[in-house]
């Protein structure tokens, strides 16, 4: 595995790369609070199969460039790094595979490039969280649904989710929100109850040792959370942007996994647009959603051979 | 004119006046910069008696659309939103484009970003210009023309609007379009628009009624909406990231008049005869430069313009 920094959109955006240097390229794009690390399991075996597996940390996290403003965080920004990443490697369509913010961010570069993409394996987010009609603000509906302390909601005040994890520490926060496992929304009360007590211990479930809990800390400790939470605070930004691709469909070939216990399977509307009509509608060439019983969020950790078999299968078609 | 409908149509956010005319396949037709859908008066009748269905937006921030009031509500993205918003809400899958000035700027993007909207495009006066990665557009402006380059004054939220207000509208618009003058517009911060000689009498294919038409509005609404599309540039700039390098993909005519001030910007001639522009617009299909005709060339010379466009069309 190489460690690479491309110079692209006006930052520094580090990947780890792995794999023949003329295999067909895999991008894998994280979420939140991950990093390129979150596709460690894959990454190998993509290699070893014969395609060149790309995982970029993101703008705003680990060891890419996180610039100050808020507003450098529109999903058009971490488009264009993703564009001029697969630009910098290569003139060929790519493979995306995508999970959390990374599916929310290839659902759109599915939609701006579709010319780029040759296939799209997209995990935990559905696109139900597709561009909407501006009128309604994204965030109006959030708090309305779930009320101020949902964490999308707690998420938006400049500041002060950093201060609350600063409080608690870096180390707990990750504990806690990486073996998560409830199946309703995340709602982080101003209490900071959600976080438990300083002393109670929060022990790893049997696919996350110790090492990597320690790397994401680490680069969390370095880098800060702004960077990521940044994604959050351009949710109506974005929306009212996106208004040309209001009702557009997604004409790329499509794969779509996701856990039961995974708290987005909970939100409003997601058990019934995936297994409803509107999902293929929006999505014509997509393959019939794979529901993953017993497995939560962080699907790509939690059932790496799987999700990477799930992956090959699916992108060898092409 | 009596003939042309009017209605408000509800998109991404705005409020959005049009006017439209005629039955048939659809013509979009967007203006530019300091103009309204009226600018295309002459095409709407005539597209309608071709067979068409000919629709003139005021775009956002003009005449009787929203003008909302930030300039971080007017990039490139807003105003394309807007557009597809309207064929959304008017149920229509594909339509034929026609831009002039800003109005081509957004046909150009509307093309780039939503090729599947389009049937073809014949776009006038402002070629498209790819995004340089490394300068902001508004930054080379000002490296190449200087500081009082209009497009220069006209960043400042309400510098430029205090020189509008001081001078008579009426003289203004005559000023404007009935210019013959191919150098770069420069407005000295000294002398704003006083620096302007009183303009000439107006020209045949300019009355007193279009001229009043033109102040009334722009004494109503104001010149902020219009101004702040210039003020997004460097914002769009940023934002268009994602499609850098990405080719259009939709037939193109392009007319210009080589009389107009863009005609003459250092590099475009070049850049439209000799392959720049078909690089980047592979389906250029025609390439009309009208002699003595100025920037306003569609008002100028509608018949004309109109027998480029229904001619493009007509092979579709």
């Amino acid at each position: 595995m190489e460690h690479r920094k491309v110079r692209g959109n006006g930052i520094d955006i580090h990947v780890a790369i792995q794999g023949p240097s003329d295999g067909p390229i895999v991008l894998l794009l994280h979420g939140f609070p991950t990093l390129w690390y979150s596709w460690r399991h894959q990454i190998p075996g993509l290699a070893a199969l014969g395609y060149r597996a790309v995982a970029p940390d993101l703008r705003g996290y680990g060891d890419s460039d996180a610039p100050p403003e808020i507003s450098s965080y529109t999903c058009f920004h971490i488009v264009g790094d993703l564009i001029a990443v697969i630009t910098a490697l290569t003139e060929e369509k790519v493979f995306v595979v995508g999970h959390d913010w990374g599916a929310l961010i290839a659902w759109y570069l599915c939609l701006f490039r579709p010319d780029k993409v040759k296939a799209l394996v997209n995990l935990s987010v559905p696109f139900s969280f597709r561009p909407t009609n501006p009128t309604v603000k994204p965030l109006d509906g959030l708090r309305k649904f779930y009320g101020e302390d949902f964490y999308m909601c707690r998420f938006q005040e400049v500041g002060e989710i950093e201060a609350e994890i600063s409080e608690v520490g870096i180390e707990r926060v990750v504990r806690r929100i990486l073996t998560y496992r409830m199946p309703r929304p995340l709602i982080l009360p101003k209490d900071k109850s959600f976080w438990g007590s300083k002393d109670e211990t929060i022990p790893l479930p049997s696919w996350l040792r110790e090492e990597d809990v320690a790397y994401y800390v680490r680069k969390f400790e370095e880098k800060g959370f702004t960077g990521g939470v940044n994604f959050y605070r351009n949710f109506d930004r974005n929306n009212e942007m996106l208004g040309p691709w209001v009702g557009c469909k997604i004409q790329v070939p499509t794969k779509f996994v996701i856990g039961d216990q995974d708290l987005v399977y909970y939100m409003p509307g997601v058990k019934e647009y995936i297994h409803g009509p509107n999902f293929k509608e929006d999505v014509p060439l997509l393959e019939e959603p794979v529901v993953m019983e017993g497995v939560a969020h962080f699907i790509n950790q939690e059932k790496p051979q799987e999700i990477l078999r799930l992956i090959v299968d699916f992108i060898f078609k092409f | 004119m009596e003939k042309i409908e009017h209605t408000t149509i509800s998109t991404n956010g705005i409020n959005m006046h049009v006017a439209s005319i005629g039955s048939g396949p659809v013509i979009l037709f967007l203006h530019g910069f300091p103009d309204l859908w009226y600018s295309w008066r002459h095409q709407l009748l005539s597209f309608a008696d071709l067979g068409y269905r000919a629709i003139a937006p005021d775009l956002r921030g003009y005449g009787d659309s929203d003008a909302p009031p930030s300039p971080d509500s007017y990039t490139i993205l807003h105003i394309v939103g807007d557009l597809v918003g309207l064929l959304n809400s008017l149920g229509v899958d594909r339509v034929f484009l026609v831009g002039h000035d800003w109005g081509a700027i957004v046909a150009w993007w509307l093309c780039m970003i939503r090729p599947d909207r389009v049937n073809a495009l014949v776009n006038t006066s402002v070629v498209f210009n790819p995004r340089n990665p490394s300068v902001k557009p508004v930054d080379a402006f000002r490296a190449l023309f200087g500081d009082d380059y209009y497009v220069c004054r006209f960043q400042e939220p309400g510098e430029i609007e205090e020189d509008f207000a001081q001078a008579d509208t009426k003289k203004l618009i005559n000023r404007f379009f009935t210019s013959r003058n191919p150098r770069p517009p420069c407005i000295p911060k000294t002398l704003g628009f006083r620096g302007l000689p009183d303009p000439p009498p107006l020209p045949a294919w300019l009355t007193e009624q279009d001229v009043r038409f033109y102040a009334d509005k722009f004494s109503q609404k104001g010149f902020t909406g219009g101004l702040n599309y210039y003020r997004a540039l460097n914002l769009s700039w940023e934002l268009t990231a994602p499609w850098a390098g990405l080719q259009i993909k939709v037939p193109v005519k392009f007319i210009v008049g080589d009389l107009d001030l863009t005609y003459h910007i250092p590099g475009t001639k070049e850049y439209i005869h000799e392959g720049g522009l078909k690089k980047h617009v592979p389906f250029l299909q025609e390439v009309v430069v009208m002699e003595g005709v100025g920037h306003f060339l569609h008002q100028e010379k509608p018949d004309e313009v109109t027998d480029h466009i229904y001619g493009f069309f007509k092979k579709f």
